[in-house]
């Protein structure tokens, strides 16, 4: 954590109309740091999501990435800079194969009067070795993506964020259509991703998955971020309280304020 | 990650499936095909004077007007949206090339030195116009957010009213015969039309399947949303393929033009029909994503073909209109039992 923060939001605001979704929420993310968002439904972290990758633009806020001062007009330019995301509603063509959706708008082309040309056959062997080395099965690779099971379909989104790699991954509610083992080799797999370097910002609903592999914990609670804490000085307890609203914390200066009385 | 099925050594593979599977997804795939020939069959066999090689070149010439702007209006229900505007576009570029250079009736007779020059200016005007109309479609859909079916309608609609202010309702005919040279010429023994017919399919599949802007339109209309987020400029793809479409069917136009030595203006009417009807029979979805030109090129000379009978047969021509709308409804339901063919067995 020593090194300058790869990501850094300060005081990002979102309205919709008359809805405040996010109210200033600041916070950073490493190189090669893991850092859990968790939050109630409605807490803003959807809406956060779609602001660093570029689908929608804040209202107000600074957006730097890699050292930079950033303002992302599309999913593609957030992605030209090295920030990928799985999405919680899948992001894949289901009237496609494995192959075309794992190049997904990175089709490796070959110039031909230059005209640019499908390397289909390089592609397929693209795709099979980066299967194969995430440990996902699926029984052939020319099989459109609508007749996978949701499982494959969200095995192939995690296996094709790693391949493609970037600087930050951001990963929302990832696991949710994964069985246990499953789910166990997709933490390991967000563990990988960290020991190459790369930030990761995991979305989920399920304590045990940020304590078990998160570097920090961050709480968002009615649009700004109600906790910031390192996993190793928190426990689930304090972070349920968090969710709920009785205590707030942020920062490690532990300034804590209890608003409840007892849980 | 581990799927629940047991699987062997063919993970990850690019195994086709089984023998009789595979047999399967060609028929259904090729179904088209399959009922064009069965179709050329029965007629060639049932009506007399049908079997001819003149026949069957007349029916591949026939088809090059709707078959073209059925490329268009398949391109832009690939991507998810639909282009009505296509008969229009080829009746305004085909009076616009008539109005300059025909020399009867309204005709303007436009004499360009030397005189071949004729061809390549009025091919360039007639695709110039289709572009353009294209263009202004697909900016209305992609920028102005207006749903296809309404802004194709309404192209439609003032297209037509364009052709038919611009000629006054007369006609015209003289075109030069440089101009008609696509009409008159043929190479081993097949006009050109039908050259030209063959040579848009043959380009435009390739361009679908082999090329990233083709993957992108499927992608574009499976998924616009995870398009978008996995960086394709969906817009500029769109206004593409409107502008191809109307590109396209400019170019239809101009054979039209060339073919019929002049333009009225009711030139084309109910191409549409034909060109929908030979899209849907083809097998193209009509919620996106989906489709194969070399169906829509079946479709198409089946449509040609009964027509064809019919006339062969001396039938009334109003029983072709109804043979092919049952062809369209036919073609929906058969869809419909091929998607649950597929779900079941392969």
């Amino acid at each position: 954590m020593a090194s300058p923060a790869l990501l850094n939001l300060v005081d990002i605001t979102k309205k919709f109309g008359a809805v405040e979704a996010l109210r200033g929420v600041s916070f950073s993310v490493s190189a090669g740091e893991v850092v859990a968002l968790l939050g109630d439904n409605g807490a803003g972290k959807s809406t956060l999501v779609k602001i660093i990758s570029g689908e929608q633009r804040p209202t107000s806020g600074r957006l730097e990435f890699d050292g930079r001062e950033r303002h992302f007009a599309s999913p593609g330019e957030a992605k030209d800079a090295g920030i990928e995301t799985v999405y919680q509603d899948l992001s894949l063509c289901p009237n496609l194969d494995v192959v075309a959706n794992f190049f997904m708008g990175r089709e490796l082309t070959r110039k031909v009067f230059g005209i640019p040309i499908l390397r289909d056959r390089e592609m397929r062997e693209e795709t099979r070795r980066a299967l194969t080395a995430g440990g996902t099965r699926i029984p052939s690779l020319r099989t459109d993506v609508e007749h996978l099971s949701g499982g494959q379909r969200q095995a192939i989104e995690l296996n094709r964020f790693v391949h493609w790699g970037g600087k930050l991954v951001m990963l929302d509610e990832p696991f949710a259509a994964l069985g246990v083992e499953q789910t166990r080799r997709g933490l390991e797999t967000v563990d990988n991703v960290r020991q190459r370097g790369i930030g990761v910002i995991l979305i989920t609903h399920v304590m045990a998955q940020a304590f078990a592999v998160a570097d920090r914990i961050i709480v968002m609670r009615q649009g700004i971020v109600a906790g910031d804490l390192r996993t190793d000085e928190t426990s689930p307890d304090e972070v349920v309280r968090l969710i709920t609203g009785d205590i707030e914390r942020v920062g490690q200066g532990f300034k804590q304020q209890e608003v409840g009385t007892n849980l | 990650m581990a799927n629940t099925q047991p699987t062997g050594a063919l993970d990850n593979s690019d195994a086709r499936p089984r023998r009789s599977r595979q047999l399967l997804a060609f028929v259904l795939d090729n179904l088209v095909w399959i009922i064009l020939i069965i179709a050329l069959s029965a007629f060639a066999l049932f009506i007399p004077r049908f079997f001819q090689i003149g026949i069957f070149l007349n029916i591949v010439e026939q088809s090059t007007f709707v078959g073209i702007i059925a490329v268009g209006l398949s391109l832009t229900l690939i991507a998810g949206h639909m282009d009505l505007s296509i008969e229009s576009v080829m009746a305004l570029a085909a009076m616009l090339v008539a109005l300059t250079f025909g020399t009867g009736g309204a005709g303007g007779g436009l004499v360009l030195s030397p005189s071949f020059l004729a061809f390549p200016v009025s091919l360039a005007m007639a695709l110039g116009v289709g572009a353009l109309i294209g263009a202004l479609n697909g900016i209305l859909v992609v920028r102005f957010e207006i749903n296809a079916f309404i802004v194709t309608l309404a192209a439609y609609i003032w297209g037509r009213g364009l052709v038919v202010a611009l000629s006054g309702g007369r006609s015209v005919y003289g075109l030069p015969d440089e101009l008609r040279a696509m009409a008159i010429q043929r190479v081993l023994g097949i006009p050109f039309l039908a050259w030209a017919f063959i040579a848009v399919y043959v380009v435009f599949a390739f361009i679908l399947n082999r090329t990233p802007y083709g993957r992108h339109l499927f992608m574009i209309g499976g998924n616009m949303v995870a398009s978008n987020r996995a960086g394709i400029r969906v817009a500029r793809n769109v206004i593409l393929t409107f502008v191809l479409s109307g590109t396209l069917a400019g170019l239809a136009g101009w054979l039209l033009a060339s073919r019929t030595a002049g333009a009225t203006a009711n030139l084309g009417i109910g191409m549409l029909f034909q060109a929908f009807a030979a899209v849907v029979i083809g097998g193209v979805s009509l919620r996106g994503g989906q489709g194969r030109l070399s169906g829509v090129f079946a479709g198409v000379l089946l449509l040609s073909s009964i027509q064809t009978a019919i006339n062969v047969m001396g039938m009334r021509p109003h029983f072709t209109m109804m043979i092919q709308g049952a062809l369209v409804l036919a073609a929906v339901l058969l869809d419909t039992a091929k998607n649950n063919i597929r779900r079941r067995y392969l």
